[in-house]
């Protein structure tokens, strides 16, 4: 045979790294137009569908037969919403000063579901978060800074303050025979709860500064009880949470105040009290009846962060929907080279099979994350605007916040859709991928928000499953101290926000390398 | 980086199916090598193989020395078309080889020096859906010579092609080889590779069953036959199968003889009176050769080398 | 149309797919309704609970099986090429697409009856130890109830409802992610959608134009005059779904190039 020579190219050879195959990658996903659609499809569900939504939802409230707009939410010191509405007994307080009771017994009174229509059905009893004790607060104002100290119906004592605010004592509750003995202290700016057994021997609750409690402030004494909760399931999914009326009666004695003017009188305002229709008989009134040293005081209502207003994430009903969207984009990115053999052709342009993958995961993560920031950024916006305009009160969330909704709601598309294309790499069949993805992204959902599952169900749905992602969209902070439904149909997750997008995570995570592993072993 | 493909000891196994049983064989540069077989007979599983898709039970093969999967930017070691209809539909032709050139580090450039090279330009910002089997194959050739390789593997490259299309495949293998380059061109037809293969590996249940030259092949298959030109071929036949002869008739006046040499069947014609018109060694066709190699593959194999 | 069931019922009895999916389908609508009887508590009487409903949960997750059934029944046809051969030799295409749904729809009544009963008997064997007890007011689930037997019954339809709802959607949509994704969407992010509207009004009129929702009411046992719809009458919504699916599928079917 003659000698050949072997043929040397003269086509300069590019760069042989991770950023050409993103760069392949990503030509291949804007090459096809009904992949490009998809995601402008999922930007435009949860514009579109928000938008919707927002225009649908209208509000108003009634002060007696005429309809006004609804007021802003009541909010406190740190701009949070509140509700503050209790009785209070009280003095003013220029300088140092200290308030000192003995609480020896809490009784109350409870509506539960009447048993006969149209029957009241009050039973004596007092809520876990009913609370009476001593208070220093600003001004008898609703909304302003205080601090307090006091025994609850059933979770012992507690020192509050600034609404958000709480601090455990001893666990325990009072009654003639053990009473209970707390004293709020003021020395400049800071405020200190101490409590007793026996009166002479005192134990720290808590030493506080809170902002916005300066100069001349009241002191005295309160009492408040949240309404009682219940909870029945609704036969159209989910469930009807109704609050009914509640009142807490404390008796308190060896009532000492140091630092107000001598022989100064007590006020009495019951704080936040609502009128009935007439505009002036009080609806639920507290009180307080004194006999020599003997204070009762009765109390309705609560001093606690209040969940009232549409939380900010309410606008992107769309998300959902967009999500089917972009699960079916990332399946197909994947299962369509399955289907028409061109896995071959994108594995001998790059044979290191774990890096094709990864290129393809990051260029999903990429477009989706760009669609749902899209879709996000605009529709929160727009959405609320509408909303406030059609009157609804809106739930005032920090910037961090509402920036973590949108970030976080991108980036739950980002990593659902790597997950998708994880799980249509493994099943490299689209028609299951898609219908796995849903039934372990959305289906836990679904059950946990719109069923009849009970709660507690619910929430482990939401632990362990996909869905757990969803945790990222909620604005609102929940509170042991408050008596209300955190349950998920609600739009609270048991995890917080980004514990609950790892989860997801998690699982995109093990779809991937398993992915990975089915890709590097088998033959195509 | 040498350009050759070498393939020892293959062995890869489908379920029941042996696919692959101790392939063996090297493509050196310079030619065109026709890798020839019936169907199922492991060629398409070979090049799988070689090119680090499938992975073998036993064997290896490597790619200019280095196994397919360490190569860096393999499209410029490589070139292969496997299957022509593996097209995303909706993607235009010129943007499923803009992506293969991005992943290898080219430009948009080259792209359309290679669409003009396989003439697939007034279709390249068409849909690739909508291509014919041809224009598939042509788009499928464009992408092994995106990164202008030393090798080339081609799978069937023919399939759907039409007359003027395989005319101008050939020339066009034929000049890449003539650059240098080592081709490697499967078929499971060797009329298509007449006229195109200077070498040929021939394979048959999973091994090669001949690597030689079609030269070589053809004189092989030629040797002891007697083309043999009578208007009593009846009488011709019986009395050559008399004198243990293998007869075949190819037309109508036409046998082909072998197992005697020309001179002996002269002489036992004209012994027998039969009337002849021409005695000739017969010249083999590819096809014919090929045929002999496939029937009884483990007899020839002593006789080629 | 005999010879085309039988040509559809062969496809499908020649691959393992579907067997294995209706497999899964039973397990898992009877796991997860047993699942739902023995953690969902009804602590005393008057707990407002649906006992039926809780055994029968399961018809939500297998409604997705039924579709992973049905909607590879058409577009994997589409996928692979296989739609020319189908209709070269069944070319009404709408006896075709006729004949797929009676061989889908009769494979998922035959599941379906099996994953329902189970759920049943599931119920009846797990719900006494969740406090579902006759003291409480639940006597044993049992199909001799009048109620219980139409849950029951309306779940089986309702899954053949899906499974035609399914085949016509994808047949009109023929990509089978994109198939997959409009139906799962239609199931599961409609009710959710629903929950969001705030006007009580709208809720209650979407709320009974939801195929699952609607549909699903065939499954509710008490407070039926708070439902927004009859049993039956959601069952009506699902089947007009179903019928508005299939034949706008068989329509495009008929006008559309294959």
């Amino acid at each position: 045979m003659t000698a050949v020579t072997p043929y040397r190219s003269g086509l300069r050879t590019g760069r042989d790294g991770f950023a050409q195959l993103l760069r392949a990658e990503w030509t291949k996903i804007r090459t096809v137009r009904g992949w490009t659609a998809g995601l402008a499809l999922v930007a435009l569900l949860i514009v579109g569908l928000g938008v919707l939504f927002a225009a649908g939802s209208h509000s108003s409230c009634s002060k007696g037969p005429i309809e006004v707009p609804c007021p802003a939410p009541l909010t406190g010191p740190g701009g949070v919403p509140v509700q503050d509405r209790f009785y209070f007994a009280h003095q003013p307080l220029a300088g140092d000063g200290s308030v000192t009771v003995r609480v020896s017994s809490m009784t109350g009174q409870i509506r539960k579901p009447d048993v006969t229509p149209g029957v009241r059905n009050v039973v004596p009893g007092v809520t876990p978060w009913a609370k009476a004790g001593v208070m220093i607060k600003q001004s008898v104002r609703q909304g302003t800074a205080y601090a307090a100290l006091m025994v609850t119906g059933s979770h012992g004592v507690h020192m509050q303050y600034n609404f958000t605010e709480d601090l455990a004592g001893r666990p325990g509750g009072v009654s003639a025979a053990s009473p209970r003995w707390l004293r709020l202290t003021r020395t400049g700016d800071t405020i200190t709860g101490e409590e007793s057994a026996d009166g002479s021997h005192w134990t720290t609750v808590g030493t506080v500064r809170p902002p916005g409690l300066a100069g001349k402030v009241e002191i005295g004494l309160f009492a408040a009880s949240p309404g009682d909760l219940t909870v029945t399931p609704n036969v159209m999914g989910g469930a009807a949470v109704a609050s009914r009326f509640a009142e807490v009666t404390a008796v308190m004695d060896q009532v000492g105040v140091r630092g107000v003017a001598a022989g100064g009188t007590w006020g009495r305002d019951d704080i936040g009290v609502t009128m009935e229709a007439d505009g002036v008989t009080p609806h639920h009134p507290g009180g307080l009846v004194q006999s020599g040293g003997t204070f009762k005081v009765t109390g309705v209502g609560d001093i606690a962060p209040s969940a009232e207003g549409m939380p900010v994430e309410r606008v992107l009903t769309g998300v959902l929907t967009g999500l089917v969207a972009m699960t079916a984009v990332a399946v197909l990115f994947v299962t369509a080279e399955y289907r028409r053999g061109l896995i071959r052709t994108t594995l001998l342009a790059s044979p290191r099979r774990g890096r094709v993958l990864a290129a393809k995961a990051v260029v999903i993560a990429a477009a989706a994350f760009a669609a749902g920031l899209v879709g996000a950024a605009v529709t929160v916006p727009v959405g609320q605007s509408i909303l406030a305009a059609n009157g609804n009160v809106l739930a005032p969330v920090a910037p961090l916040t509402s920036l973590r909704v949108i970030v976080g709601t991108a980036a739950l598309l980002a990593v659902a859709a790597v997950f998708a294309l994880a799980v249509g790499a493994l099943f490299r069949r689209s028609a299951m991928a898609v219908i796995a993805v849903v039934v372990t992204i959305i289906v836990p959902y679904v059950l946990a928000v719109a069923s009849i599952l009970p709660e507690e169900v619910s929430r482990w749905l939401l632990r362990v499953t996909p869905a757990a992602g969803f945790a990222v969209q909620q604005s609102m902070p929940t509170y042991a101290q408050v008596t209300a439904r955190y349950a998920p149909a609600e739009g609270y997750f048991p995890l917080p926000p980004w514990a609950g997008f790892a989860v997801l995570c998690a699982y995109a995570a093990l779809a991937l390398a398993l992915a990975a592993h089915r890709l590097r072993r088998s033959d195509v | 980086m040498e350009a050759t493909i070498e393939v020892t000891g293959l062995r890869k196994r489908f379920g029941q199916t042996q696919a692959l049983d101790g392939m063996t064989f090297t493509v050196l540069p310079g030619r065109v090598t026709g890798f020839v077989g019936p169907n199922g007979a492991g060629k398409s599983t070979t090049m799988r193989v070689v090119l680090g898709l499938d992975a073998p039970d036993e064997g290896r093969a490597l790619v200019g020395g280095h196994p397919y999967p360490s190569l860096r930017n393999p499209l410029s070691h490589v070139g292969a078309l496997l299957d022509a209809a593996a097209l995303q539909p909706s993607r235009t032709g010129r943007n499923h080889l803009l992506w293969l050139a991005h992943s290898q580090g080219l430009g948009a450039r080259r792209v359309d020096e290679v669409i003009e090279q396989v003439g697939l330009t007034p279709a390249a910002r068409r849909r690739a859906g909508g291509y014919s089997l041809g224009m598939r194959q042509r788009l499928g050739i464009a992408v092994a010579l995106l990164g202008d390789p030393p090798v080339l593997m081609l799978d069937e490259p023919f399939n759907g092609l039409d007359p003027e299309g395989i005319v101008w495949i050939r020339g066009f293998l034929r000049s890449l080889a003539a650059e240098g380059r080592a081709v490697l061109v499967s078929s499971h037809l060797m009329s298509e590779l007449q006229d195109t293969a200077g070498h040929l590996v021939v394979v048959g249940r999973g091994r090669v069953v001949a690597d030689t030259s079609v030269a070589d092949l053809i004189t092989t298959a030629s040797r002891d036959r007697v083309t043999l030109r009578t208007t009593a071929r009846a009488e011709a036949m019986s009395v050559l199968a008399g004198a243990d002869a293998t007869v075949t008739v190819t037309e109508r006046d036409t046998l082909v003889v072998s197992g005697l040499a020309a001179e002996h069947i002269v002489r036992l014609l004209g012994a027998q009176g039969v009337p002849f018109s021409e005695v000739a060694a017969h010249r083999a066709t590819l096809e014919e050769a090929y045929l002999d190699l496939t029937r009884d593959a483990v007899e020839f194999r002593g006789a080629a080398r | 149309m005999r010879r085309e069931v039988h040509a559809e019922w062969t496809k499908v009895r020649t691959v393992a797919g579907p067997w294995w999916l209706l497999g899964a389908f039973v397990v898992l609508t009877v796991a997860a309704g047993a699942v739902a009887a023995a953690v969902v508590p009804c602590a005393a009487a008057g707990c407002g609970q649906d006992a039926a409903r809780i055994s029968l949960v399961g018809v939500q997750l297998g409604q997705a099986m039924v579709a992973l059934l049905a909607v590879p029944a058409i577009c994997g046809e589409y996928s692979t090429g296989m739609i020319h051969t189908s209709l070269a030799a069944m070319p009404r295409r709408t006896v075709a697409l006729a004949a797929k749904a009676v061989v889908v729809g009769g494979l998922t009544l035959a599941a379906g009856t099996l994953a329902v009963l189970g759920s049943v008997l599931a119920g009846r064997l797990l719900l006494p130890g969740s406090g579902f007890v006759p003291a409480h007011g639940y006597p044993p689930l049992s199909l001799a109830d009048g109620p219980t037997l139409r849950a029951a019954v309306g779940s089986v339809l309702y899954l053949v409802l899906i499974a035609l709802l399914s085949l016509g959607l994808a047949t009109a949509v023929r990509d089978s992610a994109a198939a997959a994704g409009v139906v799962l969407g239609l199931l599961y992010v409609f009710p959710i959608a629903v929950l969001m509207v705030s006007s009580e009004e709208s809720r209650r009129l979407l709320w009974s134009i939801s195929p699952t929702n609607a549909g699903l009411a065939v499954q509710t046992t008490v407070d039926l005059a708070d439902l927004p719809i009859s049993p039956w009458g959601g069952l009506g919504v699902a089947a007009a779904w179903a019928a508005a699916a299939l034949a706008g599928g068989g329509l495009l079917l008929r006008l559309r190039d294959a």
